[in-house]
Parts: structure tokens; C-alpha cells; sequence
């Protein structure tokens, strides 16, 4: 996972851990480390998940508060842990609500060095590729969030989902398909 | 008088389809049994997205068309990859957070009791009026 300060994945690890004593002896304030160091990379996966601004704010805000209650009983890697409970946050959202819209207007930021027309096009393939990604089953949408969207590695992915690489290959492979057989007819 | 088999899908009304039930409608693309519409995400494609080889030159117009495609794709993805939290959202995550400090979940038996001198004589009360019963019945016997 990117942070906001590179360090080795240990000394993340010690880092981390004297930050969850520091919290656990009665220092609320030291939890705001975590959010800033952990938030932005859980938020984009919630983004690409939900496809929604709003719900990604709600879902990372009940995670962060649900890691703080249970925080004494993290064992290992804070943000793999946290992790968990926001793509478990995401993976019960689209079990229970159907989607009615999804977009990222709401935060476009046009670009400075494109053309109208450019930005009209990227802004078009942009609400086009969350309507393909809203098609594809969760975990399908999931791979390919955390390959494309979050740019992690296969390894790392399957470190923070409990699976193979090569079922997880198998995952975005499949979802790539899936968006190609959705978009080329438009695009290619 | 011959069974009509096909009578899930519209009786005698030869060429007519079954309308589709909306859960199958709503079934994610990728979960559906029949093939994809569309050219197949080549091998050559998949292994530039997953960063193993360079870009690839295209051999034919169709995989031209792929490419181009994919690259438009990877530009978007781009863009999303640097989207940061909101700055309000994590001052609400902060001032959502409870006032108490949190404290590691301990199994019933290894938590502290804390009894009233009334409960405790209730107890020794009804531990005594136990013991008198079973040794009544004792002496019964």
C-alpha cells in the first residue's frame, strides 16, 4: 500500500503499532496518522467499487470508526486490516442497495491542457467505463479496481485478499473481457 | 394427445421467446454461461496490462482498435489512481470518532466481577436453603 511516508514495509509495521499504543493508552488524536496515511488508497477502492462519491466517504468514514473501536484486536498489519473492513464495507453495500446513478462528475476537474472536445470525449468514456464496471460481478470489479485503479501488484493483491495470484490474474483477465465487450463497439 | 414440452416458453405460439425474467436481466455480464460479444482480450494485450511485456505493436487494425482502447482505459485509470480523500471527510471520521479509549474484548471469564453486598448475601441466602434441601433429602433416603 502507498503511504504518505516511504519506509520499509517493517518499519511501517513498527511505526504502526507504536501509533495503535499511543491510541490504546488514551491518545485519540494519534488515529488521525492512520487516517491520513491510510485513507486515500481505501477511498479509491471504494470509489471503484461503489462507483458513487458519497457512499465511498460513508463507508470509508464507518470502517475508519469500526478499525478505532476494535483497534486494540488488530494483530499484524494495521492497513491490511483495515483494508478488509472496507472492502467488506463495499462488498455489503452491493448486496443491499441497488444502484440508481453512478458518477464521477461530481469531482471532475477539467484539465488545463485539453481541448472541449477532449475533455467532452474522457468525460464520456469516463461515466461509460463505470456503467461497465457496475456490470461486473463484485469480485471481478474488485480485481480489476485493485489492478487498474489502485496499481497494485498481483502479489500484493493477493496478500490483502486471502487468494492466488493466479486466480486473481484469472479475475482481471476475465473483467478486462468483460469491459472490452462492453466498450469496444463504442470506443475501438 | 402429445405433452406440450415448451410450455415455459409461450405454449403454442411457435417463434414467440420467453420474455426474460428481470434476475436475468440484472446477472452480471461476467457471470453469464454463454460466450462475450465482442473480440477476446488478446494474450498480447493482457500481458502488456499486467506489465510484463512493453506496448505492443499492432499487427492488424482490429488489435489497433484493442490498443487504443486499452490505453484510453490505462489514461483513465490513471487519473482515478490519484484521486485523494476529501479533506472534510477525514476531519468527520475524526469527530465521529467514540469519546472512549478502546478496549481489547476479554473473554467473559477473564473480566472483572463487581457483586453487591445485597446480591452477595442473596447468593450465600440461596447457596444455604440449596444445601439445607439436598441434605434433607439425603437424610430421607
Amino acid at each position: 500500500m502507498k503511504t504518505t511516508v516511504p519506509t520499509s514495509p517493517t518499519d511501517q509495521l513498527e511505526v504502526d503499532q507504536d501509533i495503535i499504543s499511543r491510541v490504546l493508552a488514551g491518545d485519540r488524536d494519534a488515529f488521525s496518522t492512520l487516517i491520513n496515511r491510510y485513507s486515500d488508497p481505501l477511498y479509491r477502492h471504494a470509489l471503484g467499487m461503489t462507483g458513487s462519491p458519497d457512499v465511498a466517504e460513508d463507508i470509508l468514514q464507518m470502517s475508519f470508526i469500526k478499525a478505532y473501536q476494535h483497534l486494540a484486536e488488530v494483530r499484524g498489519r494495521f492497513d491490511a486490516w483495515v483494508f478488509r473492513i472496507v472492502a467488506n464495507g463495499c462488498k455489503d453495500w452491493l448486496k443491499n442497495i441497488r444502484r440508481t446513478h453512478l458518477s464521477y462528475d461530481e469531482d471532475d476537474q477539467p484539465s488545463g491542457y485539453s481541448t472541449p472536445d477532449e475533455e467532452l470525449d474522457r468525460t464520456e468514456l469516463r461515466s461509460d467505463l463505470d456503467r461497465a464496471l457496475m456490470t461486473l460481478a463484485p469480485s471481478l470489479r474488485e480485481a480489476f479496481v485493485m489492478k487498474h485503479v489502485e496499481g497494485r501488484s498481483y502479489e500484493e493483491m493477493a496478500d490483502l485478499l486471502g487468494t492466488t495470484v493466479g486466480a486473481l490474474k484469472m479475475r482481471v483477465h476475465r473483467a478486462r473481457e468483460a469491459l472490452q465487450a462492453l466498450l469496444e463497439e463504442k470506443y475501438a | 394427445m402429445q405433452d406440450n414440452l415448451n410450455a415455459r416458453d409461450g405454449g403454442g405460439d411457435a417463434g414467440r421467446e420467453r420474455p426474460r425474467r428481470a434476475s436475468e436481466q440484472a446477472q452480471p455480464l461476467s457471470d453469464r454461461e454463454v460466450p462475450l460479444a465482442g473480440s477476446p482480450t488478446s494474450e498480447m494485450i493482457n500481458s502488456w496490462l499486467d506489465g510484463d511485456t512493453p506496448e505492443p505493436v499492432a499487427v492488424s487494425a482490429e488489435s489497433a482498435r484493442q490498443v487504443d482502447l486499452w490505453r484510453r482505459i490505462e489514461e483513465e485509470s490513471q487519473r482515478r489512481r490519484h484521486l485523494v480523500t476529501p479533506a472534510h471527510v477525514k476531519a468527520q471520521i475524526m469527530a465521529a470518532l467514540p469519546a472512549d479509549v478502546p478496549q481489547m474484548a476479554l473473554p467473559w471469564w477473564k473480566k472483572s466481577m463487581h457483586v453487591s453486598p445485597v446480591v452477595a448475601i442473596a447468593a450465600a441466602a440461596g447457596l444455604v436453603a440449596l444445601g439445607a434441601a439436598i441434605g434433607n433429602s439425603v437424610r430421607i433416603r
